[in-house]
């Protein structure tokens, strides 16, 4: 520990009411008794800085502090793993080709707090913070998919929630589209536990050659290395963003907490894109290694401080070398501030000017955007201390590790027994109308198209799109152009499941989003979470989360990688904890999950409309009487308790065996059952992603013991797959192979939907009436 | 020898990579040109304005990059009969720097927000066009008469629109209208979806008199492999990467060159 040159605060000698009042009239959400570690930590008083630089290094945000120990049992390695969750991103190994070895980057964040106080700009910066963590492993990125959650559109809150639900896929939009990166995936749900917390989350992709990475670490032997501060010029925007994003959202707070929250600017990222994409190939040509970290939570200070400390070095730190477009900022602000589009090189000294030169001069930053720039703002030292200097003295002088390390809490849990015991399955009487209830059903906003959501994002830019949103249930793309290899991505989470079964309601979020994969025949490689919660510090919320992570992580370790026994590892996640409003209500748990998928050819992939008139329908996977958090019990004002439950074995035998019924170029479509149940799957399948679907589908209910409203909404996973006439055989050999349950269902015919019961008619609805009620209830939900 | 384009990149292009890709899956070579190049561009054989949100639309799309000392270097270059294709913000540009239509070279045209009773602002999604011109330009010349191009659409500001009536009736007269949006019949129905935006006359794409200079708003290299289809059957790999219609866009230009080289 070294001396500083500035004041200190007197942290020794305050009483804890001092201390309190001093902590918030600072904004500092850091803990009495965290604070007083600091003085033994230092031994001696901290500055001002080293206050707020600890502040956000011990955030919950930043430093994991409560989930850390849970997270461990997370599977993260395995065949399919290039880089677990350790930097930035993790990366999948993807395929080889042209003898070269491709792994896809891949990345899951949230910026709920943001989004609900300023939701374009929060969900602008959430895009914006996302795709730099992608582009900084060295790759370029070339999808988001984005988890949508929003209060309820009928509610009480109703107006916040459609502005909210609007400025939110505005923000996104006005994002993503000018930086040129496609959309090709994403899920919205509407319920009132999201009337005060929306969570928006965003899962980024990118690719790269293996030998190609660039860690978010100084290179080895880096004592003297330029440290390099690049982009929009430092302000005050967003400073203190990761403490921010851990505290609960108070309804009076709003207009103070909108400083915390960002500024976007998709012009400035779309050239800095550019450049920085030439900075690699320079650094690769002349075989230089760099050190390369995004700027996100904590600014420049996290991001130099975990650049050097994870090399085992310190740095030195000229604050007034930032380049800033504001005078007279306190230097914390200038270290911590959280301004976006900015990012941070490790670079040895002959490579120094190359950098400079390509960001200032080859593609003029400082004439894009005012002040913005490449500034050599320090150098790597041997030393481990992080020394910042600001006017020529000393004001921040603390070992690095001691900054990085943390802290860390075991959190208690106890579960919500009440809420447990509470849970009943209602006794509903069977629907009068069938037709009626699917037409409902199929207009609810958790259920409807969500084409005018989509549409507002580009899914084609970068012409690497197969299957976008809204044709299949995970996006398709040949990340290489020339590539017979592709991928696929699906982000799923029911919050209804996990309100009810935190543990069970994770473990759907997993299997949903491998069957989703599975859909377009592609094969599940890594998984991404994004845990969102209430507030840690209550043991109800805190062992949702450990439920949670427990359902994902057996989820996982029991589905295996395809033709092994081994996890579909884990390599990236988020934790968002503190979703509560100030009246104490938190979200329902939502652990969501991003799967992505490799498929070895991708003329093979398939979408979920019907193609052809005249071809037969498999049902696959049993129907149970499992319609706890369904649509139909929601319709109904019920909730429920029995949410589908997953049987490992059986699950994975499904998947498998879609899979390679596509790969066999066995299946003509193939969607999964979820939301809504097989009737939803099954109008979707008749009307294809635009609705513009002209064929319609006859099937009858007699293969199933259970009521017909259970047949129909029940929500357990399963498959309505359509195969031609002579592909059944095989179909057939295919799935008794892998010891599938699946019944022929029907036909596809005519122009209507049909489904019949013991000979009678129960539903007979028009394409068109499907296409109505389909296409207008998430356009209700927005406006 | 292959013909050689420049793809020009404004800062705010976004579309650059993919249209380079197209040009050279179209047998010509084509190289990305950055807006403050000191690079001599006059040796390339044709240019390309690819999409994206040059200058940030600030003021208008296009306007800015209308502007810029490169674009003066093409607008002569067009005038010596070497193709120019500006693609979504790149027919934005061309618009406002009067090359298209060109009748008296100056602004005669404007992209406006999109009608949309759907989704306001920004919008996507695949719609038909069709070579709605008897004349040979050159990006047409692969293309029989009102054959239906499937084909991406992607912007918020993709409405043709002009105050003076005279300027549809030359248009029409000139055969300038180059693409219509219409539906699968290949019937110019001005209704939404059919026209996706309220582009009057339902118009995607302009030609100058001479055919040389294109201006559309759909981006056909986002189309340009069967792969990249909205509706499609890939019997292999092979069949994915077979060239979808709007290839003939690029392969005309392609052909064009090869046929006006002096």
């Amino acid at each position: 520990m070294g001396e500083v040159e500035v004041e200190t605060i007197n942290v020794l000698d305050m009483s804890d009411k001092e201390l309190s009042k001093f902590l918030k009239e600072n904004s500092m959400s850091m803990k009495l008794e965290e604070t007083k570690k600091l003085p033994k930590i230092l031994k001696r008083n901290p500055t001002l800085t080293e206050l707020h630089i600890f502040n956000t290094e011990w955030s919950e945000h930043t430093s994991y502090k409560s989930s850390k120990s849970i997270l461990k049992q997370l599977p993260t390695e395995g065949p399919t793993v290039i880089l677990g969750p350790k930097e930035d991103a993790g990366i999948a190994f993807f395929t080889e080709h042209n003898g070269e070895r491709y792994g896809i980057v891949m990345s899951h964040e949230s910026h709920n707090h943001p989004s609900q106080v300023v939701p374009y700009e929060g969900a602008a910066t959430g895009i914006g913070g996302n795709v730099r963590d992608v582009l900084c492993m060295g790759a370029r990125v070339i999808a988001c998919a984005d988890p949508l959650r929003f209060g309820s559109p009928d509610g009480k809150h109703k107006d916040r929630v459609k502005y909210i639900s609007n400025a939110v896929i505005d923000g996104i939009a006005g994002y993503g589209n000018p930086l040129g990166v496609p959309v090709i995936a994403g899920d919205v749900y509407f319920n009132d536990s999201f009337d005060d917390n929306c969570l928006v989350n965003v899962v980024t992709l990118g690719i790269l050659k293996e030998k190609d990475i660039i860690h978010s670490t100084a290179p080895e032997n880096a004592e003297g290395y330029d440290i390099i501060v690049v982009g929009k010029a430092t302000d005050n925007s967003g400073f203190g963003g990761a403490a921010f994003a851990s505290l609960i959202l108070d309804e009076e707070d709003r207009e103070s907490n909108r400083g915390a929250v960002q500024v976007p600017d998709p012009f400035l990222k779309n050239i800095l894109f550019r450049a920085t994409e030439s900075v690699f190939k320079e650094a690769r040509k002349k075989g230089i290694t760099l050190g390369f970290k995004d700027m996100g939570a904590g600014g420049i200070m996290c991001a130099t401080t975990e650049l050097v400390s994870s090399a085992g070095l310190g740095a030195e730190i000229d604050i007034d070398k930032v380049h800033v477009s504001m005078h007279n900022l306190p230097p914390y602000i200038i270290a911590c501030s959280e301004t976006q589009e900015r990012f941070t090189w490790i670079s040895p000294k002959e490579f120094t000017e190359t950098i400079l030169k390509i960001y200032n001069k080859d593609f003029e930053l400082p004439n894009i955007s005012e002040c913005a720039r490449a500034s050599v703002v320090g150098k790597v030292t041997r030393s481990k201390n992080y020394i910042l200097k600001h006017k020529g003295r000393i004001i921040c002088n603390a070992d690095v590790d001691e900054i990085t390390e943390g802290v860390k809490y075991e959190r208690k849990s106890r579960e919500h027994k009440e809420k447990r015991e509470n849970l009943k399955e209602p006794n509903l009487k069977e629907p009068g109308d069938y037709s009626q209830t699917t037409l409902k059903i199929l207009s609810h906003p958790n259920v409807a198209s969500k084409a005018a959501c989509y549409k507002h994002y580009d899914t084609e830019v970068q012409g690497l799109t197969i299957i976008r949103p809204g044709e299949a249930d995970a996006g398709v793309q040949t990340p290489i152009p020339d590539c017979k290899a592709g991928i696929a991505l699906s982000v799923d989470s029911n919050p209804k499941y996990s309100r009810i079964d935190p543990y069970l309601g994770a473990v759907n979020a997993v299997a949903e989003s491998m069957r989703n994969v599975a859909c377009v025949g592609a094969v599940p490689i890594a998984m991404t979470d994004c845990l969102n919660y209430g507030n840690p510090e209550k043991q109800e919320v805190f062992h949702e989360f450990v439920e949670g992570v427990k359902g994902i992580t057996d989820a996982a370790n029991n589905l295996y990688l395809k033709d092994t026994k081994k996890p579909v590892p884990f390599i990236s996640g988020n934790v968002s904890f503190y979703n509560e409003s100030a009246a104490g209500k938190s979200v329902d748990p939502s652990a969501i999950i991003g799967c992505l998928g490799k498929m070895d050819d991708i003329s093979k992939a398939i979408t979920m409309k019907i193609k052809k008139n005249n071809s037969t329908l498999f049902l696959i996977g049993k129907r149970k009487d499992e319609l706890g958090g369904s649509v139909y019990y929601d319709i109904n004002n019920e909730l429920g308790k029995n949410i589908p439950k997953i049987d490992f074995e059986s699950h994975r035998d499904m998947i498998y065996a879609v899979i390679d019924a596509i790969d066999d170029r066995l299946l003509l479509s193939c969607h999964d059952i979820s939301d809504g149940g097989m009737i939803t799957t099954l109008s979707e399948m008749i009307l294809g992603g635009e609705a513009a679907g002209k064929i319609g589908a006859e099937i009858s209910l007699d293969f199933s013991s259970l009521q017909i409203s259970k047949t129909l909404f029940s929500e357990t996973p399963g498959f309505i797959i359509e195969a031609e006439e002579g592909n059944i055989s095989e179909i057939k050999k295919l799935f008794e192979k892998h010891l599938i349950n699946f019944t022929e269902l029907g036909r596809t015919a005519g122009n209507k939907l049909i489904v019949s019961s013991k000979s009678e008619e129960i539903i007979n609805l028009d394409i068109k009436e499907l296409k109505n009620s389909w296409t207008t209830g998430f356009v209700k939900a927005l406006r | 020898m292959a013909p050689k384009i420049a793809v020009i990149l404004f800062p705010g292009t976004n579309c650059e990579n993919e249209t380079k890709l197209a040009c050279e899956a179209a047998g010509m070579e084509a190289d990305i040109i950055r807006w403050n190049s000191k690079e001599n561009i006059d040796d390339y054989d044709g240019f390309i304005l690819p999409g994206g949100w040059s200058y940030e639309d600030r003021i208008r799309a296009g306007v800015i990059s209308s502007k810029d000392h490169l674009m003066q270097k093409i607008k002569s270059a067009a005038k010596k009969g070497r193709p120019v294709l500006g693609i979504c913000n790149g027919c934005q540009i061309l618009i406002e720097t009067g090359m298209i239509p060109g009748l008296k070279d100056k602004v005669e045209m404007a992209l406006a927000p999109n009608i949309n009773p759907f989704v306001s602002g920004f919008y996507c999604t695949w719609v038909k066009i069709k070579n709605s011109t008897k004349k040979k330009n050159a990006f047409n010349e692969f293309y029989d008469e009102n054959e239906i191009i499937d084909i991406p659409i992607a912007h918020g500001e993709g409405r043709f629109t002009t105050k003076d009536e005279w300027i549809l009736d030359r248009l029409n007269k000139n055969g300038q209208i180059a693409f219509s949006y219409c539906d699968e019949q290949g019937t110019v129905d001005s209704s939404f979806p059919i026209n996706p935006n309220g582009s009057i006359s339902n118009i995607a794409g302009i030609s100058n008199k001479e055919g040389n200079v294109l201006a559309m708003m759909p981006h056909p290299e986002r189309a340009f492999f069967k792969k990249q289809l909205k509706e499609k059957t890939m019997n292999n790999f092979g069949d994915a990467m077979s060239l979808a219609k709007a290839a003939k866009i690029f392969e005309s230009m392609r052909e064009y060159i090869k046929k006006n080289k002096t």
